[in-house]
């Protein structure tokens, strides 16, 4: 063993490495003159000699003395006799606290861009939040109402082409009857002279129709429900037999104990007006 | 870089109320725009396959 650690200069070990017969421990060959621990910058290599971190040798010390490792204390400094040359010291100082990195490099050059851009992807976040609640909403609302096909046998199409100028026709709708009327040139005049707005539901005949030679109306009286006999009355429009309602030709109320105009449905004008859709 | 970010701050964000005035109204543009986006490409996906698409071909014989 000792021939092997004759080969190496210096040799740091545990202050212990084996138990004498006596029960003392020894360490023989152990290097007391440990350089220094020393950070990176000397690659690991601090000064020669002994550990500046060990006492002085004037307050005792470690010696390696064939009976071991002997530790010697004295309590008490000599005052006289030792002169220290005092050198200025040099080595590194231990830093208390771990090193932080740099983060210089990653650090924003300019916060408000980051600060605009958080809030630019908060209020997108708000706008997509938005949208879908919006759609969730209309959605739902959506399925309350009726669906296509429902809506589809709701309407009534009616050939135009088969009514003459100066004919009513009544046909059902939703169970309600609905008068249309191909009005001539003179009715439509007489309609729109009217002045209207002394009458008791004033309404002029340009809303009430959406062509004028076409007027299209519910035919049910707004006094009780009876349904109104056309080319009647003492306006040429429509008169109420239950209990007397005389209508113009524009369907308003004129005389009689009806509170409001006929009332007009939607309709609608479709494959080149040779159709309407009632509904 | 930096103009166009303050002068977003401060036109949108610096005050609640048109920050969240500016996401409402922005919902409604971006639902706007959607459907009409999503319209478009359905339209264009099934082009020639759709009513409107073929109705010349059907409606010419009766007029």
């Amino acid at each position: 063993m000792a021939a092997l650690f004759a080969t190496k200069k210096a040799f740091t070990a545990p202050p212990t490495v084996r138990t004498l017969a006596s029960g003392v421990p020894s360490a023989p060959l152990i290097n007391l003159a440990a350089r220094d621990l020393h950070g990176a910058e000397h690659h690991g290599h601090g000064a020669a000699g002994p550990r500046s971190d060990t006492p002085a040798k004037f307050s005792g010390g470690l010696s390696n003395t064939p009976n071991g490792v002997v530790s010697k204390r004295y309590a008490n400094a000599p005052t006289t006799g030792v002169f220290q040359q005092r050198y200025m010291h040099t080595s590194v100082p231990a830093r208390d606290a771990p090193k932080v990195p740099n983060f210089g490099a990653y650090e924003a050059k300019d916060p408000s861009t980051n600060r605009a851009l958080s809030y630019f992807m908060i209020g997108s976040l708000g706008v997509l939040s938005a949208s879908a609640a919006k759609s969730t909403v209309t959605e739902f609302l959506a399925t309350m109402s009726a669906s296509a096909d429902v809506l589809a046998l709701a309407k009534v199409e009616v050939e135009l082409a088969s009514i003459p100028e100066g004919k009513n026709v009544i046909i059902k709708w939703r169970g309600k009857p609905v008068f249309i009327r191909h009005r001539t040139q003179d009715e439509i005049s007489e309609a729109k002279s009217t002045d209207w707005k002394g009458l008791r539901d004033p309404e002029s005949d340009e809303s009430r129709t959406k062509k004028p030679e076409w007027l299209v109306m519910l035919g049910v009286c707004t006094h009780l429900g009876c349904v109104p006999i056309g080319e009647a009355g003492d306006y040429g429009g429509w008169f109420c037999p239950c209990h007397g309602s005389h209508y113009d030709i524009s369907g308003r109320i004129r005389k009689g104990p009806a509170p409001l105009n006929l009332e007009v449905p939607q309709y609608d004008f479709t494959e080149g007006d040779s159709k309407l859709i009632v509904g | 870089m930096a103009g166009f970010a303050n002068l977003f701050y401060n036109t949108f964000v610096r005050r609640n109320s048109v920050y969240v005035t500016a996401i409402f109204g922005s919902a409604f543009a971006f639902g706007v725009g959607f459907d009409t986006a999503v319209t478009s490409v359905w339209d264009k996906w099934n082009q020639g396959k759709q009513w409107k698409d073929i109705r010349d071909k059907y409606i010419q014989d009766e007029e």
